[in-house]
């Protein structure tokens, strides 16, 4: 241990440079947290909005449905399957739904627009965006009513408000054209433009009927769980349990590809740039420590002249590195936990700037960043940046322990 | 003069520290240059699928059109209206829009209808070249159509498939009539994606009982260089008591992300070249350090402290421009390259935008000056800033302090 001991009075020898080199170890840990925790955090929440406009996080449809999904395509026993979701740990609630594209008519206007069959009595804003987004009237009661909810921009087109009759067209089972009239019981406004233009929510056994299905189908399940990133093993649970091989049980990363794609991207970008920084702090680190061990050449050749064996210097040096890690973390923790709580809470607000109606693949972006980080990406982060102060300490304490003796002693 | 020789033997006494300074600098400016090209290419491919894959660059349209599209919303007198405006040199076309339900097989979807003039709505967009699978209209197939991607997904249908069409026409009858599919386009936007079927002018004009006016004029200016919102006014000139909006007001969610890029840009390069300002410093002070009685010599002989800093800077200059040389040479190439190949993300980025218009499956990086300059001149700066301390430092030794130092 004397060992440690040593490296840790080396390092106070040159006490600015050590500040320094601690700092911008520290610094790499406040960039890294606000990097990830901004990422992890409006993740979290474009799954989590993305999963209430109809397709949840887990979505259990019949075969083919996800390739294409037309309304022939059905599960006959909903509820039932409904039941088995609902005792499961993780499931925070399961609900049957009819999603389905229609002709959306008021008097003399007419839209191509989408549909999300639902029963009012299940949904509450939790778990559908639409009601959670009401800005006038409400939801319709009653599951097999004449009521309609509808995006404000639907409403614009239309020309048609609260209380105002609307037609729906679509295919039924059978492929046959169906019309019913609906009147208006609510208007939503997502932000999203098209989402608003195009997307209406109707009373689910009004439109059984209509379209032909049994009193327990739906086109499809939607799940929503409670943490988004269980989702690939919640999955694979809920598949085992159902166990039908008529049904698929899919993530959103299939069911909502273009969210996913977009969250890929996003990650890689953001990879790259963290890698940069460390790679920036890991020179930093490298110049430090290969300079107070070329202006020691003389000590170590004294060291090794009395005895020490070249390994021992290499250890002494990579326990100067890893002093050099120790501190970093601790001063990074002290200046990056003031920075995060502020950021959890409060966060910064770009409406300013972005606006409030940015979307990414038909998703809302909140403008309001806040940051929030889990376990293993505090963990991930400490334990990258301590292997990659480690690992810059190789090279110097390579070179400590191959100094010539007495070449070096030679010198001034 | 001088000063520049001795600086240039300080960078070169410890090569082992210039080496890994200068290389590390090199290779932050090398990834900002690349970034920013890359995040240039991606805003120029959206600009482009929003501008000359639907929007052009300005639109005309009746008064509250866009409120509230309706089939009666016409401009009464589009020919005399494209008249004057290809007499000031535009491009332009003119567009009518029907929604309606469309059915192939046990599926439908709600659509838009784009009645298209073919041969006008070439010269303003290139959306006749955007397919992907099939091909696009033409003058003498009336019954063809071409269809947005995911709508096409949406149907389960391919080009040759037929397709049942209803709506409400004019006259207030039902519009029906079956279609066979020409081609499906590539993603251009949400909308056009979901939504989006394309027939002849001719056809829709039949089918909706509309025999004459628009909905929309599209138009593009001959120079795309010059400035859009004089433009925009001469075009309002031009389609006096029609409305005239430009695709920036049209689409202020894509104008708005474009307007951010730069400052987005110096927000990252600021923040990781932060990492890169404590690298110089340390350097820095460590030269001034180590050389502490070197410098107390030289003041005692007669060097101002004046003198010393711009020594300091010198050195830091040198190691810079190095850097920066490496950066822009590097840089530039890697970009070039994905100029002209292009990151293949259709891999798992198919279908995916921001602000509703599409990412392109494959992603160019474009290579603007600004992507070279903003990069390179903040590293000059930020260094800059960074040696400050050490600078100050060595200008205010005290000589026979410094001497005496060990």
């Amino acid at each position: 241990m004397k060992l440690g001991k040593m490296a840790w009075r080396n390092l106070w020898r040159r006490k600015r440079r050590t500040y320094i080199t601690a700092l911008s170890i520290g610094f790499g840990v406040l960039l890294s947290v606000t990097f990830t925790g901004v990422a992890d955090d409006s993740y979290t929440k474009m799954i989590n909005t993305s999963a209430t406009m109809g397709l949840g996080h887990v979505t259990i449809e019949p075969g083919g449905y996800n390739e294409t999904p037309s309304l022939d395509k059905r599960l006959a026993n909903a509820s039932s399957i409904r039941d088995v979701l609902l005792s499961m740990a993780g499931v925070n609630n399961a609900l049957a739904r009819i999603m389905g594209q229609a002709m959306i008519a008021s008097a003399n206007k007419s839209i191509g627009g989408a549909f999300i069959a639902v029963d009012p009595v299940e949904e509450s804003g939790g778990l559908n965006l639409f009601i959670r987004s009401i800005v006038q009237g409400q939801v319709f009661s009653g599951s097999d009513g004449q009521g309609v909810l509808v995006g404000a921009r639907v409403a614009k087109k239309l020309n048609i408000g609260i209380g105002k009759k609307l037609v729906y067209t679509t295919t039924d089972v059978n492929g046959e054209i169906v019309s019913e009239i609906a009147r208006v019981t609510g208007i939503f406004e997502t932000g999203v433009s098209e989402v608003d233009g195009s997307m209406i929510l109707l009373p689910i056994d009004r439109v059984r009927k209509i379209l032909g299905y049994g009193p327990q189908d739906a086109t499809l399940i939607s799940i929503v769980i409670t943490d988004q990133r269980r989702v690939a093993s919640m999955r694979d649970q809920i598949r085992s349990r159902i166990d039908d091989p008529d049904l698929e049980v899919l993530s959103w990363r299939e069911t909502q590809s273009d969210l996913a794609s977009i969250i890929t991207l996003d990650k890689a970008g953001n990879r790259i740039i963290q890698l940069l920084i460390s790679l920036l702090i890991a020179a930093g680190i490298l110049n430090t420590l290969l300079m107070s061990v070329m202006e020691r050449t003389r000590e170590f050749g004294v060291m090794m002249a009395v005895g020490m064996s070249p390994s021992t210097l290499f250890r002494l040096v990579i326990m100067e590195s890893i002093w050099f890690a120790v501190l970093g973390l601790i001063l990074g923790i002290i200046i990056t936990t003031p920075w995060y709580i502020f950021m959890h809470n409060h966060g910064i607000d770009f409406s300013g700037m972005v606006g409030n109606d940015y979307s990414a693949s038909g998703v809302l972006i909140d403008p309001l960043v806040k940051i929030t980080m889990y376990k293993e990406s505090v963990t991930g982060i400490l334990t990258g940046l301590f292997t990659l102060t480690m690992l810059s300490g190789i090279y110097p304490a390579w070179r400590a322990g191959h100094v010539p003796p007495v070449e070096s002693l030679k010198e001034l | 003069m001088k000063i520049l020789t001795i600086a240039s033997r300080n960078v070169f006494r410890n090569w082992h520290r210039t080496l890994v300074t200068t290389l590390a600098m090199g290779f932050a400016g090398f990834i900002m240059i690349l970034f920013a090209s890359l995040m240039q290419g991606l805003l120029q491919a959206s600009e482009k699928n929003a501008v000359s894959m639907d929007l052009g660059d300005i639109q005309v349209h009746s008064f509250d059109y866009l409120e509230d599209p309706d089939l009666y919303k016409v401009i009464k007198d589009p020919d005399l209206i494209i008249t004057g405006l290809k007499k000031a040199g535009f491009y332009a076309a003119k567009r009518l829009y029907g929604f309606g339900l469309i059915s192939a097989g046990s599926a439908s979807a709600g659509i838009q209808l784009h009645g298209i003039d073919l041969q006008a709505e070439s010269g303003v967009t290139q959306i006749n070249q955007h397919i992907l699978k099939g091909s696009w209209l033409e003058e003498d197939d009336p019954d063809g159509v071409v269809l947005g991607r995911k709508l096409a997904r949406t149907l389960g249908v391919s080009p040759g498939d037929e397709l049942i069409f209803l709506g409400q026409a004019t006259d207030g009858s039902m519009a029906n009539n079956v279609y066979r599919i020409k081609g499906i386009l590539k993603s251009v936007g949400e909308e056009i994606d979901r939504t989006g079927v394309y027939i002849n002018e001719k056809t829709f004009r039949e089918l909706m009982i509309l025999p004459e006016g628009a909905h929309e004029i599209a138009l593009m200016r001959p120079d795309r260089t010059t400035d859009l919102a004089e433009a925009t006014r001469e075009v309002s000139r031009i389609a006096a008591g029609y409305e005239t909006l430009n695709w920036r007001e049209l689409k202020p969610v894509i104008a708005r992300i474009l307007d951010l890029a730069d400052s987005q840009m110096i927000i990252l390069v600021v923040i990781t070249y932060t990492a890169v300002a404590m690298l110089v410093l340390n350097a820095m002070l460590m030269t001034v350090f180590e050389r502490i009685r070197e410098l107390g010599i030289m003041k005692a002989i007669g060097v101002t402290p004046g003198q010393l800093m711009l020594l300091v800077y010198a050195e830091t200059f040198i190691q810079v421009s190095v850097a920066a040389l490496l950066a822009v040479l590097s840089g530039v190439s890697l970009s070039r390259y994905f100029e002209h190949k292009g990151i293949d993300l259709s891999s798992f980025a198919e279908g995916a935008s921001f602000g509703g218009v599409a990412v392109d499956p494959v992603w160019k990086a474009y290579l603007t000056p600004k992507a070279v300059a903003v990069p390179v001149i903040f590293l000059f700066i930020i260094s800059f800033l960074a040696v400050l301390y050490p600078a100050v430092k060595a200008a205010l030794i005290q000589p026979v302090k410094a001497i005496r130092h060990r």
